[in-house]
């Protein structure tokens, strides 16, 4: 009688399973791929990092800081149009008639702290006093004193004393050109965690930073449509 | 003799051409042949700002019917022909208007119509209430008054640097447009003043009144719709009527134009009010329907707030 095993005949592949090891290979070959894309695929353009002295609008401000922020970019707006037309400023009784939010005193100033403004003009900052930037030199290679005043010509709306709970403290610093700033005419916002921060003082950027206030970067509609469609012509 | 005179005449014709260099190149602008511009918009607010912009002084032309919905909107032919003869074109460009694209690729306008991106200069905001954590732009920026004029704003600065000549007069237009809007804004203040806004929450059936509600400090609990324009599924449903019970939510504002299918439900569930506003959509294109429209919202909006108010106690 002959055996179970005897009876069992194996019959090996005539390829010498390299089938088995060829598809394995495409299998890991396959892994690799999707891993090597994944890891190395062209990324979107994402919304603007902060700097260890900035702070993004979109998700770095609570609701009171981000409510003021969004009044004081179009106000900023107004009042550098103002001041391209009357050659003044836009001062706050000035404010109150123009109804101008955030200055404006009305329900939106009552429910986002009561914050009390101050408006600080070009030469009255303490270092501005002493640069004479009103005959700032036309030869760039004399152009100390713009260097050394940078910030100094700017006009700023101060606000501090905020009520709300979280609230900061502001600034809308709005550049001027003849004291040779580096954004001239244009409005930057910053804020101060603490809402009763004195005013700075000086207004340079780097003297800001030093005294603990973050420059407000807006997520805007053009930083989005670059998130969506990529940097546009 | 006849050599020197004719010299004279040969500069004088070179002069003269070199003169009329610059007006042969800007031959093919609108504003250079006299002109006015002709200014597409892609949705109703836009038709309003730019009519108050540029008054008399160029055409607005509305890309698409008044009674279209934008959110979900398919170009028809004859977009695509009013496109053809537009020299820019107005739009909201954050998740409003991508039709308006294709409309504009379709008549082969995409490298030479000017585009002007209304919130190029505004302030995003996330969409308010549970996005599943995740922080989602909010398109809306055309159902409020700050951001609208800041939009109103972007949009004189970009049409004056199109059309130098009439730069001044659509700054100027621009700014008594926002002083009007600011008016109509400080009469509803006045009124909002007296009442106690600390205590308001309300849920949105549509992600549209963030703006509207940031301006007034007011806080959104809940938003019905997912995503801009999905309704949600009813695991969702349940979660959100779930989120406006806990918050102790008394008001929920739905979209006026729009079907109230999601109201209703979450009405009988939660015993929520209904108010509708306005997402300034499927009307006739006019100057005042801004104006008109924010009117209507924020009467509604302190209708609301009225409701949700303590009741007084009689003596």
């Amino acid at each position: 009688m002959a055996s179970l095993s005897d009876a069992i005949t194996v019959v090996r592949p005539r390829s010498g399973r390299w089938e088995s090891l060829a598809l394995l290979l495409a299998t890991l070959a396959v892994i690799a791929g999707v891993a090597g894309y994944v890891a190395l695929r062209p990324q979107k353009a994402g919304p603007p990092i902060p700097l260890s002295w900035q702070v993004r609008s979109f998700d770095g401000l609570g609701a009171v800081d981000q409510a003021i922020h969004s009044a004081l970019l179009p106000a900023g707006e107004e009042i550098i149009w103002f001041n391209n037309d009357t050659g003044g400023w836009i001062t706050l009784e000035h404010a109150q008639k123009l109804l101008l939010p955030p200055f404006y005193r009305d329900g939106f100033w009552k429910t986002h702290g009561e914050v009390q403004w101050q408006l600080i003009l070009p030469g009255t900052h303490q270092a501005h006093g002493l640069s004479g930037d009103a005959h700032a030199p036309a030869d760039p290679s004399a152009n100390q004193v713009s260097q050394a005043t940078q910030g100094q010509g700017a006009t700023v709306y101060y606000g501090a004393g905020g009520r709300a709970t979280g609230q900061s403290a502001y600034l809308l610093v709005i550049g001027h050109a003849h004291a040779g700033v580096m954004w001239a005419n244009q409005a930057t916002i910053w804020v101060h965690p603490d809402p009763n921060a004195p005013y700075p003082g000086i207004v340079k950027p780097e003297s800001l930073v030093g005294d603990g206030w973050r420059q407000v970067i807006p997520y805007d509609g053009t930083s989005e449509v670059e998130r969506v469609k990529g940097t546009q012509p | 003799m006849t050599t020197a005179t004719q010299r004279p005449s040969r500069w004088r014709r070179c002069l003269a051409l070199l003169m009329l260099m610059p007006v042969v190149a800007l031959a093919g602008t609108a504003t250079a042949s006299g002109k006015p511009l002709r200014i597409g918009v892609t949705l109703h607010p836009y038709y309003s700002f730019v009519a108050n912009i540029v008054g008399d002084r160029a055409q607005v032309i509305a890309l698409i019917p008044p009674e279209a919905n934008p959110h979900n909107y398919q170009p028809q032919p004859d977009d695509i022909t009013r496109a053809m003869n537009l020299d820019v074109l107005v739009v909201n460009g954050i998740g409003h208007d991508e039709w308006a694209f294709q409309i504009v690729k379709a008549a082969g306008r995409t490298a030479t119509l000017p585009i002007i991106q209304a919130n190029a200069s505004v302030a995003l905001i996330p969409i308010a209430g549970d996005q599943s954590g995740v922080k989602v732009v909010n398109p809306h920026t055309f159902v409020s008054t700050t951001a609208a004029i800041q939009q109103v704003f972007e949009i004189a600065r970009r049409l004056g640097e199109l059309d130098p000549d009439n730069a001044a007069t659509y700054r100027h237009n621009a700014l008594a447009y926002a002083a009007r809007i600011r008016e109509l804004r400080a009469r509803f203040m006045t009124r909002f003043a007296a009442l106690d806004l600390s205590a308001f929450r309300c849920a949105t059936t549509h992600a549209g009144y963030d703006y509207l509600m940031q301006e007034f400090g007011l806080f959104v609990s809940a938003v019905i719709e997912p995503r801009h324009g999905v309704a949600p599924t009813a695991r969702q449903l349940a979660n959100t009527i779930e989120a406006i019970k806990r918050a102790n939510v008394r008001v929920l504002f739905a979209e006026k134009n729009f079907s109230l299918d999601l109201a209703k439900p979450i009405e009988a569930a939660t015993g929520v009010k209904v108010f509708a506003l306005s997402h300034i959509t499927g009307n006739a294109y006019s100057a005042d329907e801004f104006e008109v429209a924010m009117a209507e919202n924020l009467e509604t909006l302190a209708q609301a707030i009225e409701f949700t108010q303590p009741a007084r106690s009689t003596p």
